[in-house]
Order: structure tokens, then C-alpha cells, then sequence
């Protein structure tokens, strides 16, 4: 079974030499009381969850799965365990409001928590993103006695959240979809309907699972402008916080899936289920995105913490199994062959993934850095600035993240050889527990599509002009040996987008024909930046020289890949729509 | 979610147009005459049974698979009774010589009909694929007698084969094979050993099996010139040919995989048993080379059909879910949303599916040609085929793989949630596909392949050969396809000069072999793949002038895409091999254990 170490020295590298956290969280009143001691031993107790309580879970996650019987979901063997350490280690509530029993710590921390919180179990951490996101979206558009009535209790883990959106009909499209509200006498409402794809919709890890739920009421607009959200309870909850009865939904069945198998995947019946609206009437999509926005960074971390996993397990066999001597001779002669990472190609796919994981992780951390700003900082146009950046970082995030997060799952899988497809050496659930992270929460295409539609096209590439300038403003520190390399990626990043802002006028199919590929290139872009930086202040000890190593590997292999991405941007948009449908 | 058929118009504009099977077919020696009156019956029959006998066992092989019961594996329901229909529809022994029982068929008529098979059912179809490939490496290194003792059950159907190379210690490796090999006094062997990831090394589809093991005899040299090669039945056949007692060869498990459930990949442990030396004593390597080769070859077609089977049922889903409406405004306007088919994206990644497979099949029935010509073409050719097929087996193994796992992402993207659950049938092609990149060795033994021993040895002979087809189909199609010639000569220019560029950098440092192999099978993929595409477009647009048709424009759409949206993609790969060795030599290996 794969081991895993939460990187603490490499989040910390970013936290505190990359992005200057420190200063960042003194000149704000919320967070000038945190530290890097603090910090530091928060992370520490993070690993060791992970590695104690969370990590000896998965394989067994996996092997097991969720199971479903007579209307109620089990959990595999060892998850309710597992679940109460994190939530009475208060893990859930870390970033949380302190006025409903939250640390008010901030975001880049959690990012890091997160990470290693999937790393060592996907499945199981489901449920505690889950639970965040519920509060999240509660702390920001529930009234105060919602806020009273559910916060504490989620970030405690007593309880756990889970969102509803998807019906069998309507996944991405979620302006068709039926699930009814109907008011009753006492303001409450009545929700029937069926939702499918509900993460922890049901499970044995906690007394309480507080649904939100998107759903219709009588008369109300057509389209994704007729929804409402409403807190559904499992048990009704009365009004000092007590368990009342049981609510009137259920799950009907659990899905057969390719990964993940220990995270119930839920049909969920609502049968008159009473529930209470949170936030306005029709304005339930804006409410559910704050969690959605949520979500899709954590299902990006996913993607990072699965890669990870992946790739110490994946160092850790090129580095014992010999196979095959060295092109430039024996380097083991003791041995019958030499480790595997003497072969130049198992070192490029080692390389690859650790690139994009360690560029991945001072990725994220930045957009922890833009949700700190845009929450906290005092200053209202700094507020904004943060605000319209995490609006076009976080589909980056979330689908770049998990793309590459998929692809270094699936090198990871190739350095192990025919064992890497078997299930006992446990890095196949990796590539199949990743498969998702590509897809929920927002297939990449639709994160795609909103970058390149709505957070550049809209304004003409304005936000994006801004990110650039930003980039610039902040490469002092990039590595000489890097500096032509960064100004070069941001150039391109640059032209390319004016292209797109010019062409896009008179073509509507412009930005689905090239956002996927456009989304790459962003991304790309970001990395060389960071990756430039990290190797500029990299310390002169071994883990400074492999960081230098590792970006020197970034520039040499992985950047080119955007002048393919260049190319296939710059391509007509009738490459792909002037095909008959019928000729496909 | 079966819908489903054999792209037999795919397949028969490939063979009857592009690549002119039929005056191919007359050239061979030695051969039953395939004409086009036996050949289309052939494909007509080969998709019948595909669809109807095989597709209908994929999903239940998936989620049932194989099971090891008191020390014998059982199939999935329905596996032996298709083998059963397999056998007696004569499908066994199509390419086997007719003095063994065989229908005498060439080679490259082996791979066409699997790959019907393998698009409907791969696991299934690794049964009589692993039989073919002992068929011929008996047929090429057996003896008089071995041939007709135990080819003939092969091609009868009777038995099923194996290739045993792999043991815990040797993968990649297989110098470090350990199982032992010891002269008994009748002139046969007693074989001991354990070997791994057998595929097929037990089952219940017939009654006896003939392994084929490679093993140390003792005293043999180290490593690879030290392996001899086996033929170990699961049962010893009585004098008069019927199956006798037990060899001394058990399956002591199976191994749970990510994919291809429905095939049983055994532990095999051998204790002293009867083994017979195929060919000369230490010169096994050599003779599993042979059936290697066409193993990689068919595991290349494996991808075509896997990336086919799920490119069908994403563009079916694709027409058929609704969801959004078109950027242009609706489409659909009577229902609540536009079928998903409108949307660009999901073009991107329908048309890198088509371009993918459909590029990949062109390819690999070109190289089925050559494996014909190498074998029983014109004599003054076959020097020729054999180095053209061998350039081109390690492009079609790793890179048709490649981008058919790339493929099937993208059919399982199209499905978007309902792609990750197993009742829909799709992401079972991606767990499935994932083995062809790592089996019959990986996509890193392939490259190095490519490059080291089919390049840089070659002194790159038919790869040039290969650059001036190129050439030659630029300057045709300069006039008529002006862009898709421009970016052939222009690619076909590129692949001439890197291809020179890496193998003098790498007769300097022997770590630029492995440092730039991995991108350099890559960009051949790519470049080869024009060629393909060029070549159907250009088929395609003189087709066209006599009428128009939706499958010959899509064929000129399809290769537009492929050169302005995946073509450029070796360009990033020529950066990354010009980048050289020391990004990934120069780090200290400890510095890979940090985390």
C-alpha cells in the first residue's frame, strides 16, 4: 500500500518564500494574529491525521467501496473513525466564522491542508469538503438564525453538508431542472424531486447531513433564473439545535463507479422534504455558486493532492526496483540491475509530475492568496482586485489542477510497469480516483468555457490585462537563467488573447472551439512565472537544488508544449464547426 | 448503451481504396488468393459474430471477470460458448498454413478480423490473440514434428497458447529471468519456475493449453543470451494425440486488475515440468522476438478498437443528450436544450477521437501489409517490409495506445458525470485501454525501440523510405489540397532532419537515447499520422468529385483538424528532445526521494 508524506517543507517554501504569506496576513486586521509558528505546527498536525488516520483508510475505501442497503448508505470499515478525527481535530471548521465556533484562519492554509487531505484519502475527505462547502455557503447567504442553527455544528463534523444540484436530465444545462418547491402555511416548503450524483447524500459518518438543494418554485421563471436553494435537513432540526424526525427524503440507490468507490455517490428522493429557503427567491444559483466556487478550487487541490500521492509512491519504486543498467553502465554493479531512475525516461515522467505538482501547489496557493484578499483585506479596491482574480483563477485551478492531476496519476501509474495496473500496489485507484475530479463540479470544458467566455471575452481581456500586469510587476525575483523565458510565455499569453478579443467579435463559436486549449496556455503561462521565481529564491541546499532542477526540466520539457497550444488557439474556429454533423 | 456496429466503411475504404488491398493480396507467395469477393464475406461474417457474439459479453466479462475457484479459473458466462461458435466458424485457423490445418490467409488478415473482435469484446479477444501469437512463433521455429503435434491444435482451435516471459524480478528485464530449464534423459526438459501476468495462462475455453516459457538452461550465458524457449502443455498429449495427465504446471492465482477483467491474468508456477526447446538452446529471445512483434502489432490494433468502440457511443451520446443551447443560438428549438453535438468543445473532442482512430487504423493496416510482404511478398521486397514493418511496430504499439487512452478520456469526458459510472459502459474502455501502454513492453521499451535499434542502427533506412512517400503525395495533392500538402512536405522535411539531428547527439551521449525517445515516438506518431491522413483526404477528394458524400468530406474535414489542432503537438515535442539530457541526468538521484 502506498505511503504518503504530507510535503510540508515545499508548502511552507510557498507559503512563506514564494508568496511572502507573512506579510500579507499582518497588514490585515483579521489575520495579523497568525503566524508562521502557528502555521507551521498546524501544517505538522495536518500530516499526521493524514498519515495516521486518513492514508491507512484508502485502499480499503477502494476495495470495499459504499454500500447501500434498504434506504441507507454504510461506509466502508474504518471511515466513521477516520471522519471523527478530522472533525473533532477541528479540521472542518480551520478557515470557519470565529463567531459560530470557526478558527478564522485563512484560505492558503486550508489549501495546503486540503492537499494532503486528499492525498492521503479522496473518498473519505469528500465528506469534509463537502461540509466546508455547505458552511461556507450558509455563513455567506444564510439569515443569523441559520447561521446559529447549522454553522457550529458543521464545523465540528458533528454534521455534514451535501449540495444538490444535478438531475438525470439536467447536469450541466441546470436551467431544466424539475425538482419542485412548494411554500407551506409555516414558511417552510415542501421539496419533491430526484437528484442524482449527490455526493454523501447519505452515509454513517455523522448524526446529521444538511442537503442544499436547488430547486423550483410555482411560477417561477424558466431557466437558471428560476431557482431557489433551501437547506434540507436529514433530521429535522428544532430550534435549540436538537434532532427532531426524520426528514422526508431518502436515498433510493448508490451509483457503481469507476473510483472514489468509498465516497457514496447518491440518488437522492425527495418526497415533500420540508425545507427552508436560504438567501432570496430565484436567486438560488448565486447562492450554490459560492460553495460551487468553493468546491471547484478544492476539487482542483484534489487533483494536485492524488497526483502527489501518486508521485512519492511512484519515486519510491523507481528508487527499489531494478530493472535494466544504466545507458552509461552499471551504476548498482552489486546488484542484478540498476533502480529504475537511472533510465532517463522513468526521470522525465518523474519529472513531469513532480513540475506540474510543485508549480500546481504555488498555483493554488495563490488563489488561496486572492480568496484571503478578497474576504479580508480593509482596503475596498484591493477587495475588488482579489475579487475579479479568483473569478478567473479558479476554473484554471479547477480544471488545469485536475488534468494534469490525471496525466501525472497515469505517468505515476506507467513508472510501476504491469504492476501499476494491478489493484494491490494501489496506484491504479489513483488514476481511477482522479478520473472524476475532471469531470464534477464542472466538467473542464465548462471551467474552459468560463474562462475564456466569461472572465476574458466579457471585458474585452481587461481582468486578464490585469493578471498579466500583475505577473510582470511581481517577476523580480524570477531566475536570470528563466527571465526571457518568463517575459517570452507572458508575451504570448498576451497576443494570443488579443487575437481571441479581436476574433471573438464576429465568431461565437471562437471561444468553445478554443477554451480548453486556451485554458492549457493560462496556465502554462502561470506556472512558468511561479516556476521562474521559486528557482530564483530557491535555497542553496538539496532541496533548493532539486527546485532548481526541477524548473530547469519545467522550461526545457514541459513549457513547448504552448506553442502547440499557440498553434492550435490560433487554428479557425471551422476546424472544428465546419463538419457536418452527419460526416462525424 | 450497445449501439454499436463495425466500421466496415472505415475498413473497406481503407482497403479497397486507400491502401489497395486487392492488387496487394495478388502479389503474395505462397498464400490463398484474397480476393474481394472472399474478403468482403470475411468482414461481413467477422462483424456478425463481433456484434452479435462478443459485444453482448463486454459489460458482463467487466463486471463479473475471471474467477479462481479450488485452483482453476472460470471465465465469465457466455466466454466459452463464444469460443466454442469461434472455432467452428473456422476463425482459429484462418492464417495458419494449409499443410497444418490452416486457411492460409496472410497475416495482415488476421489483424483485420481482431480488430473487429477486440472493438467489441478486447478481453475476450485476448484468448485467440495470445494463441496467434504462439501460432507464429511454432510456424517459424518449431519443428516438423513440433508443428504437427501441437500448430495443428492451435489452428484447430483445440488448445489456446501463452507467452511466458515475465517473473516477479523481470519485467522490462527479462535478462533476470530466473526459471530453470534441466535436460531430461529422453531429450525433453523439466521446467521450474515462476512466471507473471500470464495472460490466458488458465481457463476454461478448452482443455489444454500450450505454454510457451522462456527459461535458463544451465549453465547458460547471462542475461539475454542465456534464454531458451519452451513449449510446455497444460496437459501432455497421449501418443495418440489426446489430452493426457497434468503437466507439472499450475495457476496458483490471478491478479485484480484495473481493466480487462474478462481475461485471466495468471501466476503460473512451473515444478519440473515436461518442457520441449523450440528452436536453437539460448537463442529463445530471438524466437519470442517473433511472436512479440506481431503481439505489438495487434496490441496497436487494440487500441484502434477500443478508441472506436468508445468514439461510436460518445458521438451517440453526443447526438442525442441535450443540454445548453448552440453559442449561435437554438438549434433545437421545440425541445429545452440543443443535443450536446453543437457545442464546440465536445467537436474538439469528438474530431480528435475520429482523427485518432481513424489515423491509427490506416497505420496499422499499412503495417499489416508489410508484415505480409516481409513474409511472402515479391523476394527482391522483403528486406524492405521486414525494416519498414520493424520501424513502424514500435509507432504502431506505443503510439496508436497513446492516443487511443487519450481517445477514450475524451468519449468518457463527452458522457460528462454518467462517463465515471460503470452502467454506462464507457469508463470501462479507459481501464481497459490503460494496459496497451504498459504490455508487450511499454511505451518506453517501444522508444527506445524506435530510436535506438530502428533509427540510429538503421541508419534511419526506412524511415527515409517512409519520408518519401511523403514527399511524392505533397507535390500530388500540392494543387488540390494545398494546405494539408504544404504541412505534409513541411512535416515530412522536420521528421528527416530531427530524426538525423537526435541520432548524432545521441551517438555522443548514450543518455540522449533515452532522454529524447519517449518525444521522438511521439513526433513520429504525429508525423506519420499526416501521411495517413493526407493520403485518406486525398483518396477522399477525388472520390468526390463524382458526388458528394458526408463520409468523404468528413474524411478532408478530419485531416483539416488533424493538421491545424493535433499536428502542432510535435512541435512541443521536438523542443522537449532538443532540450537534451542534462535537465533530466544532472539532478542526484536522492534528490528524487524529497517530498
Amino acid at each position: 500500500m502506498p505511503e504518503y508524506t504530507a510535503p510540508i517543507r515545499d508548502m511552507e517554501f510557498v507559503l512563506f518564500d514564494l508568496l511572502h504569506a507573512e506579510r500579507t496576513w499582518q497588514r490585515i486586521p483579521a489575520l495579523a494574529e497568525v503566524s508562521r509558528d502557528l502555521v507551521s505546527a498546524v501544517l505538522e498536525e495536518g500530516a499526521k491525521i493524514t498519515a495516521h488516520e486518513l492514508a491507512p483508510l484508502n485502499q480499503i475505501g477502494d476495495q470495499q467501496g459504499a454500500a447501500w442497503t434498504a434506504g441507507a448508505v454504510t461506509t466502508p470499515a474504518g471511515f466513521q473513525q477516520g471522519f471523527r478525527a478530522l472533525a473533532q481535530g477541528g479540521w472542518l471548521g480551520v478557515a470557519g466564522d470565529p463567531r459560530y465556533g470557526g478558527q478564522g484562519l485563512p484560505k492558503m492554509l486550508t489549501i495546503a491542508l486540503e492537499e494532503m487531505f486528499y492525498a492521503g484519502n479522496t473518498s473519505l475527505y469528500l465528506c469534509g469538503t463537502l461540509t466546508v462547502g455547505a458552511a461556507t455557503c450558509i455563513a455567506n447567504h444564510g439569515s443569523d438564525a441559520q447561521k446559529t442553527l447549522y454553522l457550529e455544528k458543521l464545523y465540528a463534523g458533528q454534521w455534514t453538508g451535501a449540495m444538490a444540484l444535478t438531475e438525470a436530465h439536467a447536469g450541466t444545462d441546470l436551467g431544466i431542472m424539475r425538482t419542485r418547491a412548494q411554500p407551506v402555511a409555516d414558511g417552510t416548503y415542501h421539496i419533491t424531486g430526484t437528484k442524482i450524483f449527490i455526493t454523501y447524500g447519505d452515509h454513517d459518518l455523522a448524526e446529521n447531513c444538511i442537503h442544499l438543494v436547488l430547486a423550483k418554485l410555482p411560477d417561477a421563471p424558466g431557466g437558471t433564473r428560476g431557482i431557489s436553494l433551501f437547506i434540507v435537513p436529514k433530521f429535522l432540526v428544532g430550534s435549540d439545535g436538537a434532532l427532531g424526525q426524520r426528514n422526508a427524503f431518502a436515498a433510493g440507490s448508490i451509483e457503481h463507479k469507476m473510483g472514489v468507490k468509498g465516497s457514496p455517490t447518491c440518488v437522492m428522493n425527495y418526497d415533500g422534504a420540508t425545507g427552508y429557503l436560504i438567501g432570496e427567491q430565484n436567486q438560488g444559483l448565486a447562492a450554490m455558486f459560492t460553495m460551487m466556487n468553493y468546491e471547484r478550487l478544492s476539487v482542483g487541490i484534489q487533483g494536485l493532492g492524488t497526483a502527489d500521492a501518486a508521485l512519492q509512491a511512484a519515486s519510491r519504486y523507481a528508487a527499489e526496483r531494478v530493472q535494466g543498467r544504466s545507458p552509461l553502465g552499471p551504476d548498482n554493479s552489486d546488484g542484478p540491475a540498476d533502480p529504475l531512475h537511472v533510465h532517463p525516461d522513468v526521470r522525465r515522467m518523474l519529472l513531469t509530475v513532480r513540475a506540474y505538482n510543485e508549480g500546481g501547489r504555488a498555483f493554488a496557493a495563490l488563489v488561496g492568496r486572492e480568496l484571503d484578499l478578497a474576504k479580508y483585506s480593509p482596503d475596498a479596491d484591493e477587495r475588488d482586485r482579489a475579487e475579479r482574480f479568483v473569478g478567473l483563477l479558479t476554473p484554471v485551478a479547477k480544471a488545469h489542477l485536475t488534468d494534469r492531476g490525471f496525466e501525472c496519476c497515469v505517468l505515476a501509474q506507467q513508472v510501476f510497469g504491469g504492476h501499476g495496473y494491478i489493484g494491490e500496489w494501489g496506484v491504479e485507484q489513483f488514476v481511477r480516483d482522479a478520473r472524476i475530479a475532471q469531470i464534477y463540479e464542472g466538467t473542464n470544458g465548462v471551467q474552459a468555457l468560463d474562462l475564456l467566455g466569461r472572465k476574458v471575452l466579457r471585458d474585452g481581456g481587461a481582468t486578464l490585462d490585469e493578471f498579466i500586469a500583475s505577473m510582470r510587476a511581481e517577476s523580480d525575483t524570477v531566475d536570470g537563467l528563466y527571465a526571457a523565458a518568463v517575459n517570452g510565455a507572458i508575451d504570448r499569453l498576451e497576443a494570443v488573447t488579443r487575437r481571441l478579443v479581436a476574433r471573438a467579435a464576429d465568431d461565437p463559436a471562437l471561444a468553445g472551439a478554443a477554451s480548453v486549449d486556451y485554458l492549457d496556455l493560462f496556465a502554462l503561462t502561470a506556472y512558468a512565472w511561479l516556476w521562474g521565481r521559486m528557482a530564483g529564491i530557491a535555497p542553496d541546499d538539496a532541496y533548493g537544488a532539486a527546485k532548481r532542477h526541477t524548473a530547469a526540466f519545467f522550461f526545457a520539457r514541459l513549457l513547448p508544449r504552448a506553442l502547440a497550444l499557440q498553434a492550435s488557439i490560433d487554428a479557425d474556429s471551422a476546424t472544428v464547426m465546419a463538419m457536418s454533423a452527419d460526416s462525424l | 448503451m450497445t449501439d454499436f456496429r463495425t466500421p466496415l466503411r472505415d475498413m473497406r475504404f481503407l482497403l479497397y481504396n486507400v491502401l489497395d488491398f486487392e492488387t496487394h493480396f495478388a502479389r503474395l507467395q505462397d498464400r490463398t488468393l484474397v480476393t474481394r469477393d472472399l474478403l468482403d464475406p470475411i468482414l461481413d461474417e467477422a462483424a456478425r459474430f463481433s456484434e452479435t457474439e462478443l459485444l453482448p459479453l463486454n459489460a458482463v466479462g467487466d463486471v463479473q471477470g475471471c474467477r479462481f475457484i479450488e485452483g482453476a479459473v472460470a471465465t465469465p458466462p457466455g466466454f466459452k460458448e463464444a469460443y466454442a461458435t469461434y472455432v467452428a466458424n473456422g476463425w482459429s485457423g484462418m492464417t495458419g498454413a494449409t499443410a497444418y490445418g490452416g486457411a492460409g490467409l496472410p497475416h495482415s488478415m488476421s489483424l483485420i478480423v481482431e480488430e473487429s473482435m477486440t472493438t467489441a469484446n478486447m478481453a475476450w479477444t485476448m484468448y485467440p490473440d495470445l494463441s496467434h501469437s504462439a501460432m507464429n512463433a511454432l510456424a517459424a521455429h518449431g519443428t516438423e514434428a513440433q508443428k504437427q503435434q501441437h500448430l495443428t491444435r492451435l489452428l484447430s482451435g483445440e488448445w489456446t497458447g501463452t507467452m511466458c516471459l515475465t517473473e516477479p524480478q523481470a519485467g522490462s528485464d527479462v535478462g533476470l529471468v530466473r526459471t530453470r530449464a534441466t535436460p531430461n534423459a529422453d531429450g525433453s526438459y523439466a521446467i521450474t519456475g515462476t512466471k507473471i501476468f500470464i495472460s490466458a495462462g488458465d481457463h476454461d475455453l478448452v482443455d489444454n493449453i500450450l505454454h510457451l516459457v522462456l527459461a535458463r538452461l544451465p549453465d547458460a550465458p547471462a542475461g539475454t543470451k542465456g534464454i531458451s524457449l519452451f513449449i510446455v502443455p497444460k496437459k501432455l498429449p497421449n501418443p495418440d494425440g489426446s489430452n493426457g495427465a497434468r503437466n507439472g504446471v499450475v495457476c496458483s492465482g490471478l491478479e485484480e486488475k484495473m481493466g480487462i477483467h474478462g481475461c485471466a491474468t495468471c501466476v503460473l508456477n512451473f515444478e519440473d515440468a515436461v518442457g520441449y526447446l523450440v528452436g536453437a538452446e539460448h537463442a529463445g529471445m530471438r524466437c519470442m522476438f517473433t511472436m512479440m512483434n506481431a503481439a505489438r502489432l495487434g496490441v496497436g490494433m487494440q487500441g484502434v478498437g477500443l478508441a472506436e468502440a468508445a468514439y461510436q457511443r460518445s458521438l451517440a451520446y453526443a447526438r442525442e443528450r441535450l443540454q445548453m443551447r448552440s453559442l449561435t443560438g437554438p438549434q433545437n428549438a421545440e425541445a429545452s436544450a440543443d443535443p450536446i453535438i453543437v457545442h464546440p468543445d465536445v467537436r474538439r473532442m469528438l474530431l480528435t477521437q475520429k482523427a485518432f482512430v481513424e489515423g491509427g487504423r490506416a497505420l496499422a493496416y499499412y503495417a499489416a501489409q508489410q508484415a505480409d510482404l516481409a513474409e511472402y511478398g515479391p523476394t527482391e521486397g522483403r528486406e524492405a517490409a521486414e525494416a519498414m514493418l520493424s520501424f513502424l511496430t514500435p509507432i504502431v504499439k506505443a503510439f496508436i495506445t497513446e492516443s487511443a487512452f487519450e481517445s477514450v478520456n475524451h468519449a468518457v469526458q463527452i458522457f460528462g458525470g454518467a462517463g465515471y459510472i460503470e452502467e454506462t459502459g464507457i469508463e470501462q474502455f479507459v481501464r481497459d485501454a490503460r494496459i496497451t501502454l504498459i504490455y508487450e513492453g511499454t511505451t518506453q521499451i517501444q522508444a527506445l525501440d524506435l530510436l535506438g535499434r530502428k533509427v540510429m542502427l538503421t541508419g534511419g533506412v526506412a524511415l527515409l523510405v517512409v519520408v518519401g512517400e511523403m514527399h511524392a503525395l505533397a507535390q500530388t495533392c500540392a494543387e488540390s489540397l494545398p494546405r494539408l500538402g504544404h504541412e505534409l512536405q513541411r512535416i515530412a522535411a522536420e521528421w528527416a532532419s530531427l530524426s538525423m539531428a537526435v541520432g548524432g547527439r545521441a551517438q555522443a551521449d548514450l543518455n540522449e537515447l533515452g532522454a529524447a525517445s519517449v518525444d521522438y515516438l511521439m513526433y513520429s506518431g504525429y508525423a506519420v499520422l499526416t501521411y495517413f491522413w493526407v493520403r485518406m483526404a486525398h483518396v477522399a477528394h477525388q472520390k468526390l468529385q463524382v458526388g458528394n458524400d458526408a463520409y468523404l468530406a468528413g474524411k478532408i474535414a478530419t485531416a483539416e483538424f488533424y493538421v491545424a489542432r493535433l499536428l502542432p503537438r510535435a512541435e512541443a515535442h521536438k523542443r522537449a528532445i532538443e532540450a537534451g539530457s542534462g535537465v533530466l541526468m544532472d539532478i542526484e538521484s536522492a534528490a528524487f526521494d524529497h517530498s
